[in-house]
């Protein structure tokens, strides 16, 4: 008991402020009607698990390579319209799927090309000029093939044929998709094309990579990348071949079944995005600390043209899954066996009125992804890397631990959570090109709040940003009765943000670690 | 930095030996002053058409430049507070925006005069600064910029907030202010001009001279290792806080050139972009070089000019890219690399005199 006391005089002021917050949380919930306090904790939660998807990347990340990623909130972005198009046009996702799959088995086959190049001892001079031949090579052969390969796609200046049409139609049952037009190139001799560009490609990258350097070059050829480009190649065939069939079984399984292949396919691409960002650009800069934050802002820049150039830059919803979406006359559902028997879309509790989605499945789906990364992190060797890497990287480089592996894993682990965030966030909050920079701001507020570099603290400062913002929205309806005012203060919309953003400055300010940051 | 050092030290002759070790400088200065008429001469424009402000492209390059002016004297503010002092701070964009805001309100709702109106924006300076001193103590690195940014938010959300819109205009911004006819753009351009030129001229030489100052020397200090600083007795808060106010009023002031030179006061100024546009351009030029600030700012307006103009849509994507490359490829900036080319160059140089045979000696390879 004694030890206990210790603690909390050790940390008064931690103490004091974690204690005042709960009181202040009871005195709001005191001050409303069961019913609506129910309502706000749960878009709270659901609100808070969104943005912990972001902070909890951000925060490993942070943690372990001082990287303050800022392109952070626009993955969290591209998972959403990623995970958007598997789900509202399969067909698209089907006709891109294997053009990506021969790009990246090109660019795999690097490390195979450089060991070659190095075995083959050009001279110094012809090093010098060649790789810029093969480059021009390259772009001409993928311009040729790229603009003749056919895509069936949306048309964002269009208002007929733009993704907020394809949305209402699926939502409505009577989705249509596009028919392209019948051409004469045989798709399998275009991929063919491809694959040849982006090999010339990665024949160029290798003869760059080379040029300055002494041949110490290992030219022992290794067989993974042989046997990764291999199955990209032959999936990549195999989808193309099958390219209408599947087509059709995307299009004729359930809603609910697509919505998790989409949340599958964005995370995967996240993970994988994730990866090649830092083995290729924030890895060589992992000693000038400020150069980072600019280049993953020049990237969040670029991203944020991609999504505006292929999606447009009106918002539009994600329609939810049949599971989340059934109207049945048991619904709303007032117990559990009439919600699973129905699919409703809405149950009622203490008389409130809650969203299946929005404030039930965001809310399990975030505490899973909460409670496995904290088992990862803690119970298994990388979880132990990942540990000792955030106290002192040098320190676990020198017991002769590949770091800079685990570095480009954390890495790929963040940015695929923050895309899994992004479609969990596309059904409830909508799909805009600014929900990345919102987002991205709220975590990094979540995680000065519960300390920049601690998972708990992260989870902790997320879902107390959601609560406190949901709130103030709540009460900007209903009014907060406070001594000395005659009328309920109504709190306006500007003081959504600003609460968050003040409440993050008072804590700063008493605990400049944050509630659970350790003191350096 | 450069050197005005040697120059205070070699010479009792004050002024005569400054402008000879300054001499680049000073062409470089006279030389912009003289662009609109350069232009005005190839345009086909007389010199007169250029003083009276007739429409142009004397005039309108003098409004490109203009522009880049207040840039550069917002971001050599950002680079004594990031590059010089070392302290992150997000909330820079809140420097610029209180300047900017004021000279519209005291123009406009207040109807006060240019002399009141600057002494505002230094008493303003002050007390932002002040503001951010508040907290300069608690918090350190990565939390300080966190806080400011905070704070800056909160200042964002004020100004847009509606029911302030009489006096700062809400999310359209602070429109119809009229300035009065001495700094007039539209009418008095060239005066405006070189008013903004000799401000920028002014504003770097007073930041080299504090570079080079004691204080500034402590700065510098602070920048590269706190706790050394501060054990050899150095109270770095002081120092911190006196580079802040500094910063504060010198970016204050170029949003007072930022109000009276554009029609609207746009909130965008007082957003987090407005403060990244100023780690933009130092890291372009070279963080902590001062210079950098200034070439840094001229080369973002003109690629956001030029890239707009001939891109359009895409503006925005190759900026990205530029970025990276940057980064990547020019990693010190341009006057950074500069600097660390020096060597190199000179080198360079050598080979070439002896290729013509100006010179004999033999070059010490590398």
């Amino acid at each position: 008991m004694s030890g206990v006391l210790d603690t909390l005089k050790k940390n008064r002021t931690r103490t004091i402020t974690i204690a005042a917050i709960i009181l202040l949380f009871l005195m709001a919930i005191q001050s409303m009607d069961t019913k609506d306090w129910v309502i706000t904790v749960m878009r709270g939660l659901s609100v808070g698990m969104l943005v912990f998807l972001v902070a909890s990347g951000l925060s490993l990340i942070f943690g372990l390579m001082d990287v303050l990623n800022l392109a952070h909130g626009e993955f969290f972005m591209l998972g959403a319209y990623v995970g958007w198009t598997v789900f509202v046009r399969p067909d698209t996702f089907i006709d891109v799927l294997p053009l990506v799959l021969l790009l990246s088995a090109g660019l795999v086959l690097i490390p195979l090309w450089r060991s070659l190049i190095a075995r083959a001892n050009v001279s110094p001079t012809a090093g010098r000029f060649w790789p810029w031949i093969v480059l021009v090579l390259a772009i001409g052969v993928l311009y040729l093939t790229l603009t003749r390969y056919q895509i069936a796609i949306w048309d964002p200046e269009d208002f007929a044929s733009s993704p907020i049409t394809f949305s209402l139609a699926l939502s409505q049952g009577n989705l249509v998709l596009p028919q392209l037009p019948e051409t004469t190139l045989n798709p399998l001799a275009l991929l063919l094309g491809v694959f040849i560009g982006t090999s010339l490609l990665a024949v160029a990258i290798s003869g760059f990579r080379l040029r300055g350097q002494a041949r110490t070059e290992s030219t022992h050829v290794d067989r993974g990348p042989i046997i990764t480009a291999l199955v990209l190649i032959g999936i990549g065939l195999l989808v193309e071949l099958g390219n209408d069939g599947i087509t059709m079984f995307l299009l004729g399984m359930s809603t609910t079944w697509r919505f998790f292949l989409a949340i599958g396919v964005a995370v995967l691409l996240g993970f994988v995005l994730g990866g090649l960002t830092e083995a290729t650009m924030v890895r060589p800069l992992y000693n000038r600390p400020i150069y980072q934050l600019m280049l993953t802002l020049g990237l969040s820049f670029i991203i944020i043209e991609v999504v505006r150039a292929i999606w447009g830059r009106p918002e539009f919803t994600m329609p939810k899954a049949a599971l989340f979406d059934g109207s049945g006359d048991l619904c709303p559902a007032t117990n559990l066996g009439d919600l699973l028997a129905n699919q409703c879309s809405t149950l009622i509790l203490f008389d409130g009125r809650i969203r299946t989605y929005n404030e039930i499945f965001i809310i399990v789906v975030g505490l899973i992804v909460l409670v496995s990364v904290w088992l990862i992190i803690q119970r298994t060797r990388i979880g132990m890397i990942i540990r000792a890497g955030v106290q002192d990287s040098e320190m676990v480089e020198a017991l002769g631990i590949n770091v800079r592996r685990i570095f480009t894993l954390v890495f790929a682990m963040g940015v695929g959570l923050a895309s899994l965030g992004g479609v969990l966030a596309a059904p409830s909050v909508g799909l805009s090109t600014d929900m990345g920079t919102r987002f991205l701001l709220l975590a990094l507020i979540a995680l000065a709040i519960g300390g920049l570099t601690s998972y708990p603290g992260a989870a902790a400062g997320a879902i107390l940003v959601g609560l406190l913002q949901q709130f103030i929205i709540k009460f900007g309806q209903i009014g907060i009765n406070l001594p000395f005012l005659s009328e309920p203060f109504k709190p306006t919309p500007p003081l959504v943000p600003a609460s968050v953003i003040l409440l993050m400055v008072i804590i700063l300010l008493l605990l400049p670690n944050g509630l659970f940051g350790r003191s350096d | 930095m450069e050197t005005s050092i040697s120059a205070a030290n070699s010479d009792q002759n004050g002024i005569i030996a400054w402008i000879k070790h300054n001499w680049g400088l000073l062409l470089l200065v006279i030389g912009v002053l003289l662009l609109p008429f350069i232009v005005a001469f190839f345009d086909g424009q007389s010199f007169s058409d250029v003083l009276a402000s007739e429409t142009g492209s004397a005039k309108f390059i003098q409004g490109l430049m203009i522009e880049i002016f207040i840039l550069a004297i917002y971001a050599i503010s950002y680079d004594l507070v990031l590059g010089i002092t070392g302290l992150l701070s997000f909330g820079h964009a809140m420097f610029f925006a209180t300047g900017a805001y004021f000279t519209g309100i005291a123009f406009k709702n207040l109807d006060w005069g240019i002399g009141a109106t600057l002494l505002g924006i230094v008493i303003l300076g002050v007390l932002q600064a002040l503001l951010f001193g508040l907290v300069l103590p608690r918090v350190q690195g990565i939390t300080f910029a966190l806080v400011t940014l905070g704070f800056a938010s909160v200042f964002f959300i004020i100004v847009q907030s509606s029911e302030l819109a009489e006096w700062t205009g809400a999310d359209v911004g602070l429109q119809g202010v009229i300035v009065p006819e001495f700094l007039n753009t539209t009418n008095e351009r060239f005066r405006l001009y070189a008013i903004a030129l000799l401000a920028t001229f002014i504003i770097y030489l007073i930041y080299r001279r504090f570079v080079d100052s004691p204080t500034g020397r402590v700065c510098i200090a602070n920048r590269e290792n706190e706790d050394r600083a501060l054990m050899l007795g150095y109270n770095t808060f002081h120092f911190k806080l006196v580079a802040l106010i500094i910063a504060s009023i010198t970016a204050a002031f170029a949003g007072f050139l930022h109000t009276v030179h554009q029609p609207i006061v746009s909130p965008n100024i007082a957003g987090l972009g407005w403060t990244v546009a100023a780690l933009l351009i130092i890291l372009i030029g070279g963080v902590g070089t001062l210079s950098g600030a200034i070439i840094g700012a001229a080369v973002f307006r003109l690629l956001e000019f030029f890239l707009d103009r001939w891109f359009g849509e895409a503006a925005s994507f190759l900026l990205g890219v530029i970025y990276i490359g940057i980064v990547l490829f020019i990693p010190f900036g341009i006057v950074g690399t500069w600097k660390a080319k020096a060597a190199q160059r000179q080198q360079g140089w050598a080979r070439l005199l002896q290729l013509f045979g100006l010179k004999k000696e033999e070059i010490t390879s590398e």
